[in-house]
C-alpha cells in the first residue's frame, strides 16, 4: 500500500495533468471584440440577431454569455438542446463552437461546422460576451 | 431574307422583352420570405434587394422556401411596386408606375413552399396588364444521409428553365441576358422565349453541402392558356417535345468567398409555328460564378455564363429568293460584376453578347443575327439589413444605363433603311431609366 503521502501527491500530480491538459486542449483567452463583430457577420449573422427578442432561424445572441441553454422562450429548440444542462459560459462556447454542431451537440437544428481559427473563435466569444 | 416589317416585330419584341427585364431587375425580393425566416433582406441578397443571392438565400432557395424562425405560420404575400422613368436615346421620355407584383411566397409545410408572382405592366393609357409570371412551387425532403454525407433532395414545379437554380446565376433568374433577333433557349430575352410560357418538373439534389443535380422536363402551354395568363399568343415559344433539362454544378461557401461552377442542358424538338416542321435545339452551357463577402462591408460578385446552341432546323425554306441554312447555332454569352458597399450602395456591370452562324434567309442583309450590349446599374437600398429601420421591407433606388453596340451583326443601319428613309443605328436603342422600387 502507497503511503498517503505519495498518494496525495499522485493525486495532485494527476489533477494537475488533467487540469493542464485542458487547459491546452481549449484555451480560452481574452479575444479582440471588435474584430469578433467581424467573424459574427462573417460566420453566424444570417441565422442570428443580436437585438433583444428577434429571432431567426436560431436564437437571438442577446445576452448569450451566461445564458442557460435553450432558455430563449420563444424559440423553438430541439430536443436535444432543451435537453442539455449546458450554460453558454467561454468555456462551453469555446467547447461548442469550435467543432461541427452536429457532433458538439446530436440532434441540435444548429448547422455548423466549427470555427477552426483559435484567434478568430476568441475575438468571437469576446464579442458575445459584449451582448448585454 | 425576311420581310423588313417581321424583323421590325422582332425588335420591337426583343425590346418589350429587354424593357420588362431592365424593369423587373429588382423583382426577387421578397419581404414575406423576411418575415417568416426573421432574416433581413441583405441575409440573401447582397445589396439587400434581389435578384443577386448570397449562399444563405441559395441555401433557402435550396430548402424549398421553408426556412422559419419557429414562431408560427406568417402570411405568405408580398407587394411590389415600381415607379420609373425612362429615357430613351431615340422616342419620348416618360414617368410612369411601371410594374405592380403580388407575390405568394412562403412556406406551406417543412417541406413545401413556393414563389409565385403575379405582375402587372403597364401597357400604356393607365392600362395594366396582369400575368402570371415566375412560378416555383417546391416539395423537399431535407436532413437525408448519403454515405455518411448530408444530401437534400427535391421536386420544383416551374415555368422558366433555370429560374430555380440555386446559384442565380442563368439567365431566367439573372434577368441578364442578350436581346436580339434570336437566342438560346435558356435566355429568356430571346424571341419566343420559354419563360413563363412553359410548365415542367425536375427533381433536384444537393450532396455533401456542395454538389447540386438536377434532371427535369417542360412542356408549352396552349396558346389558349398563355392568352388567360396574360402573354401575347405571338410570342408563343411553340410546340415542344421530347424536352429535356439537366443541370450539375459544384458549389463552395466559405463564408467569407464563395465559388460555384455549373454546367447546364436543355434539348427540345420545337415546332414553330405549331403546324411547322420540328427544329432540334440543344443548348449547352456553362457558368462560373465568384463572391467574395467578407465582413459584409464590401461584397464583390462576379458572374460568366456561357451558353452554345445547337439547331437542326426541320427545313431549309428559300425567303427572298435565299436558301435557309438547315443548320446553325446560337452562343450567348453574359459577364457581370457587382460592387455592394455595407449592403446598400451598389455599382453593377454587365456585357452581353449574342452571336450565330451567318443565315442571310434567317436573319436579313447582314446574315448576322450578332447584338452586343451592357448595362450600367447604380443603385442605393436604405433599408433592409438587420441595423436599419426595418429589415423586412425595402426601397430601391436605382439608375440604369442601357447600351447596344450591335444588332442584326451591325453597328449602323440595322434595319437595313430602304433608300431615302433614316437609318436606325445600334446606338439609338440605348436608353436610361430611373426606378424606384418598393416591396414590403
Amino acid at each position: 500500500m502507497l503511503n498517503p503521502i505519495v498518494r496525495q501527491t499522485l493525486r495532485l500530480a494527476a489533477m494537475a495533468l488533467l487540469a493542464g491538459g485542458w487547459a491546452l486542449a481549449s484555451p480560452v483567452r481574452a479575444g479582440d471584440a471588435k474584430a469578433g463583430a467581424d467573424v459574427f457577420k462573417s460566420e453566424c449573422a444570417e441565422c442570428h440577431a443580436v437585438k433583444e427578442g428577434r429571432n431567426k432561424k436560431g436564437p437571438s445572441l442577446f445576452g448569450i454569455v451566461g445564458r442557460k441553454a435553450g432558455s430563449v422562450t420563444d424559440y423553438e429548440y430541439s430536443d436535444a438542446l432543451k435537453q442539455s444542462p449546458w450554460t453558454w459560459t467561454p468555456q462551453q462556447l469555446h467547447t461548442y463552437l469550435s467543432q461541427p454542431a452536429k457532433i458538439a451537440n446530436p440532434g441540435t437544428k444548429m448547422k455548423y461546422d466549427g470555427l477552426t481559427d483559435a484567434k478568430q473563435l476568441d475575438d468571437l466569444i469576446s464579442y458575445l460576451d459584449t451582448l448585454h | 431574307m425576311l420581310p423588313i416589317s417581321h424583323r421590325r416585330h422582332i425588335l420591337r419584341a426583343a425590346l418589350a422583352t429587354l424593357l420588362l427585364l431592365l424593369g423587373s431587375t429588382a423583382a426577387h425580393a421578397i419581404p414575406a420570405y423576411a418575415r417568416q425566416t426573421g432574416a433581413s433582406c441583405a441575409d440573401c441578397h447582397a445589396g439587400s434587394y434581389g435578384p443577386a443571392l448570397t449562399p444563405y438565400g441559395m441555401r433557402f432557395k435550396l430548402n424549398g422556401y421553408t426556412d422559419t424562425d419557429g414562431k408560427g405560420h406568417k402570411i405568405p404575400l408580398s407587394m411590389q411596386l415600381i415607379e420609373s422613368h425612362s429615357a430613351p436615346a431615340r422616342g419620348d421620355s416618360s414617368t410612369q408606375l411601371s410594374e405592380g407584383d403580388l407575390y405568394l411566397a412562403g412556406r406551406l409545410t417543412d417541406q413545401v413552399g413556393g414563389y409565385v408572382k403575379i405582375e402587372a405592366d403597364h401597357t400604356g393609357h393607365n392600362t395594366y396588364n396582369p400575368r402570371l409570371s415566375n412560378v416555383d412551387l417546391r416539395f423537399v425532403a431535407k436532413d437525408l444521409k448519403v454515405h455518411g454525407k448530408d444530401a437534400l433532395l427535391g421536386v420544383s414545379v416551374n415555368n422558366s428553365p433555370g429560374f430555380n437554380d440555386p446559384i442565380g446565376a442563368l439567365p431566367s433568374f439573372s434577368n441578364l441576358g442578350p436581346s436580339g433577333v434570336t437566342g438560346t433557349l435558356l435566355n429568356p430575352s430571346s424571341p419566343n422565349s420559354l419563360a413563363n410560357r412553359v410548365i415542367g418538373a425536375s427533381v433536384y439534389g444537393l450532396y455533401d453541402s456542395n454538389w447540386y443535380g438536377e434532371l427535369g422536363t417542360y412542356r408549352a402551354l396552349p396558346t389558349s392558356q398563355q392568352d388567360r395568363l396574360g402573354y401575347n399568343v405571338a410570342g408563343d415559344p411553340g410546340r415542344l417535345s421530347d424536352t429535356g433539362y439537366f443541370r450539375l454544378a459544384y458549389m463552395k461557401d466559405m463564408k467569407r468567398q464563395f465559388f460555384s461552377a455549373g454546367v447546364v442542358g436543355l434539348t427540345t424538338k420545337r415546332q414553330l409555328p405549331r403546324s411547322g416542321p420540328s427544329d432540334d435545339l440543344t443548348d449547352l452551357g456553362y457558368d462560373l460564378t465568384y463572391q467574395y463577402l467578407g465582413n459584409r462591408e464590401h461584397i464583390v460578385q462576379v458572374a460568366y455564363v456561357n451558353i452554345l446552341e445547337r439547331r437542326d432546323y426541320g427545313s431549309a425554306p428559300v425567303i427572298g429568293g435565299v436558301q435557309a441554312r438547315d443548320h446553325g447555332n446560337v452562343h450567348d454569352q453574359t459577364a457581370s460584376v457587382t460592387y455592394t458597399f455595407k449592403q446598400s450602395y451598389g455599382l453593377s456591370v454587365s456585357h452581353m453578347k449574342s452571336t450565330g452562324s451567318n443565315d442571310v434567309a434567317r436573319y436579313g442583309p447582314s446574315g448576322s443575327p450578332d447584338t452586343t450590349s451592357n448595362v450600367l446599374t447604380v443603385f442605393w437600398t436604405p433599408f433592409g439589413r438587420d441595423d436599419s429601420y426595418t429589415s423586412i421591407a425595402n426601397l430601391k433606388l436605382a439608375a440604369n444605363w442601357f447600351r447596344f453596340t450591335r444588332f442584326n451583326g451591325r453597328g449602323d443601319d440595322i434595319f437595313f433603311a430602304p433608300p431615302g428613309a433614316r437609318p436606325t443605328n445600334a446606338g439609338d436603342l440605348n436608353a436610361f431609366f430611373v426606378t424606384a422600387s418598393l416591396a414590403f
